[in-house]
């Protein structure tokens, strides 16, 4: 019943990115996530929302498969993005991260200087054969963040110097510099000020024509603002994914509607 | 008697807390506004009783020896101790007490012996009149105590204050040891530099410290030039630190980063336990495995070895050095946020990209405060050198010759009968007071690194 592409005929299966098929985590013994099916469009900024604890940050983290870094957690079910699993053996963990790109909650920029950390991920993967082809990585990732003209004259400052709206966007940045084809954000807007907020939801709205979002938040109305799919979990369920105007408007689940009228949460 | 005044005194603490405290609670159930609970005007009373007759009891005790003796002394009959030197009165003295203490030896004269018994009634008076001074002390105490409970009074104020005032007598302790060493360093070292021009230490390079003790010794003038013991010094350390730091960090990322839970679960405590031999057993094992190994492979290559080489006494110290090493560098990259990490794995960074251009650059601040406080313990380690360096000091930088140093040096001056001014014996000093120079200017650059890279990174 979450499947778009029957509901809605306009969108083919091209437009599918990601493809999740009974994706079940374990943290030990503890279930975190059950049973979820759903497919992500490319193109398109697709929010889960849904109260503390639900398993949408668990479900981010399974689609880059940064779950792999926590020994206790365990994956099953199949995550298919452009109809390869990524828990396949033969899929590298390390080249998956650098075709899903991820945003934290809390900006981490390195201890390094703007223009290295934005470097960082084009020297790890040698996307640039020499400083010139660097340098306009660089700047086309800070561009592509809006960050371009604060920071231009002094790319050789730390980058832990900037302010924190600043930091998670040279956090964007860097994660755009290897041109990926996600972007997960893990409530990126939850450590920043109003203004540094707008600033980053205008920048999602951008990067939409470029590649798949998909942002874990807090915040029903960031949700109805960014995106144009949603997906609510609650309890390790995926409860209901559609249209975000359906599902702020006439949700179908009486969890979801108990949820975005704030009964619970 | 002591044992009684400190009965008296914890009773008297006891009651005061009780006493206080239930007036103080008398006074609340009389529908007063207490500022302070009655625990606190309890505490009040004892710690007024505590600190004062404590103070009294230790006084006493140093000043009562000393008020006695002169008293015993200056009591004997007149002229028994004309005509006897200084040195005489002491043993005398010393037999008034050992007769006092039960010890008779022979057949002491009777002037002694009346002494003696004078210095026992003596004491045991004085005993009693501390007990009564402490009495004293105490009542007064609870008294005036007692007297303060009232609803506006401050106690939990007042007890903090001097719960304050001891912490600080606690702390300022330690500082005034440390200027009481350093300054008995500096005086006995300007001592020695009345005697041997301080040019000469400094810049000399021959350290030869065998001088004649007796006009009639035939011996060497003697030199006392520090360079080649210094010159020593580094070349150990030199040995220890080039050996440790690379294993010590090397293990430390291994363990931090990339061994199972299970490996480290063995390997941390045995490098813990690495971090707790004696450095008198590294001393052994430096002579009797490590200095014959490689006088064994220098043989075998045809290269000539000393019997106790620099080499030896700086591996073993590397050995000693390489749990503190690797300790100090994991702590210092468990402490880089997790979130660092993510960001890096997240871009899809390898575990070792990660380690080496996220987690150890952010971890290098605590990494070089730990290898220069590791060089400052090369420099001042002793019992290592002692028994697998050399005591010939060598203007050599070849780690395979014998050495000798600072420490070593220090120690060899001092053992056995010495006399405390002659310049041999003065010159440990000095050097002590160079070592100490040395590793302090360390101590004083390893905190700057430190906070130099902390304030680029935070």
């Amino acid at each position: 019943m979450y499947d778009t592409t029957r509901r809605e005929g306009a969108v083919t299966q091209d437009d599918i990115k990601i493809q999740a098929r009974k994706v079940q985590v374990f943290y030990g013994d503890k279930q975190a996530l059950k049973d979820v099916d759903v497919d992500i469009l490319d193109k398109t900024v697709t929010a889960f929302i849904g109260p503390s604890g639900c398993g949408k940050s668990t479900f981010l983290r399974c689609i880059n498969r940064m779950n792999d870094t926590i020994p206790i957690a365990r994956v099953e079910g199949e995550i298919l993005l452009d109809n390869e699993n990524v828990y396949d053996r033969r899929v590298d963990p390390v080249q998956l991260r650098a075709k899903v790109g991820m945003v934290f909650q809390k900006p981490n920029p390195f201890p390094k200087s703007i223009y290295d950390n934005v470097a960082y991920g084009p020297r790890i993967h040698g996307l640039a054969r020499n400083r010139a082809e660097l340098d306009g990585i660089v700047e086309g990732a800070l561009r592509g963040a809006a960050l371009w003209n604060e920071v231009k004259d002094r790319l050789t400052e730390p980058g832990t110097g900037l302010s924190g709206g600043q930091q998670q966007r040279l956090c964007i940045a860097r994660a755009v510099a290897t041109s990926p084809e996600v972007l997960l954000m893990d409530e990126p807007c939850s450590a920043l000020d109003p203004i540094a907020t707008a600033q980053v939801e205008d920048l999602i709205e951008e990067l939409r024509t470029q590649f798949s979002v998909v942002i874990v938040t807090h915040s029903m109305q960031q949700a109805a603002r960014v995106s144009q799919k949603t997906a609510f979990f609650h309890l390790g369920n995926l409860v209901e994914y559609g249209d975000t105007d359906d599902i702020f408007t006439k949700p179908k689940d009486s969890r979801t509607e108990a949820y975005i009228s704030g009964r619970i949460g | 008697m002591t044992g009684i005044a400190f009965a008296l005194l914890l009773t008297a603490a006891l009651t005061g807390y009780m006493m206080n405290r239930r007036a103080a609670l008398a006074l609340r159930d009389g529908g007063q506004r207490l500022h302070s609970v009655g625990m606190f005007h309890g505490l009040y009373a004892v710690l007024a009783v505590v600190v004062p007759s404590v103070v009294v009891i230790l006084l006493w005790l140093m000043l009562q020896a000393p008020v006695i003796n002169a008293m015993v002394m200056s009591g004997l009959p007149a002229g028994t101790l004309d005509g006897l030197d200084s040195g005489a009165r002491q043993l005398a003295q010393a037999e008034i007490q050992s007769i006092a203490g039960g010890r008779i030896f022979g057949s002491p004269e009777s002037w002694k012996l009346d002494a003696a018994e004078r210095l026992n009634s003596l004491r045991g008076l004085s005993g009693w009149l501390m007990v009564a001074v402490v009495a004293l002390v105490v009542a007064a105490g609870l008294w005036l105590t007692r007297r303060s409970v009232a609803p506006q009074f401050r106690a939990r104020q007042a007890v903090e204050r001097i719960v304050l005032g001891l912490m600080i007598f606690c702390s300022v302790i330690a500082v005034f040891v440390t200027v009481g060493i350093v300054l008995s360093l500096v005086f006995e070292s300007i001592r020695f530099f009345q005697m041997v021009p301080i040019t000469e230490f400094l810049f000399g390079t021959r350290w030869e410290p065998q001088i004649p003790i007796r006009a009639d010794q035939i011996a060497a003038d003697g030199a006392f030039g520090w360079l080649p013991v210094l010159l020593g010094t580094l070349v150990i350390t030199f040995v220890a630190i080039v050996i440790s730091v690379p294993v010590g960090l090397m293990s430390a990322i291994y363990l931090n980063e990339f061994a199972s839970p299970r490996f480290r679960a063995v390997a941390k405590p045995m490098l813990e336990i690495l971090a707790g031999i004696p450095t008198v057993v590294y001393g052994f094992f430096a002579i009797l495995t490590v200095a014959p190994a490689i006088r064994a492979w220098g043989a075998a290559l045809g290269i000539p070895v000393a019997p106790n080489t620099a080499l030896a006494a700086g591996g073993v110290m590397a050995i000693m050095l390489i749990p503190f090493i690797s300790s100090f560098a994991d702590d210092a990259l468990s402490a880089v946020p997790r979130s660092l990490r993510d960001g890096s794995m997240a871009l899809g960074a390898t575990r070792s990209e990660t380690m080496l251009k996220v987690l150890f650059p952010a971890a290098v601040p605590g990494i070089v405060g730990g290898v220069l406080l590791a060089i400052s313990r090369a420099i001042g380690e002793t019992m290592i050198v002692v028994m697998a360096a050399g005591l010939i000091a060598k203007m050599t930088i070849n780690p395979l010759d014998s050495v000798t140093t600072v420490t070593v040096q220090i120690v060899t001056l001092l053992i056995g009968d010495t006399e405390f001014d002659s310049p041999k014996t003065l010159a440990a000093f000095a050097l002590g007071l160079m070592l100490f120079i040395l590793t302090l200017l360390i101590n004083i650059v390893a905190l700057r690194v430190v906070r130099k890279y902390r304030e680029l990174y935070d």
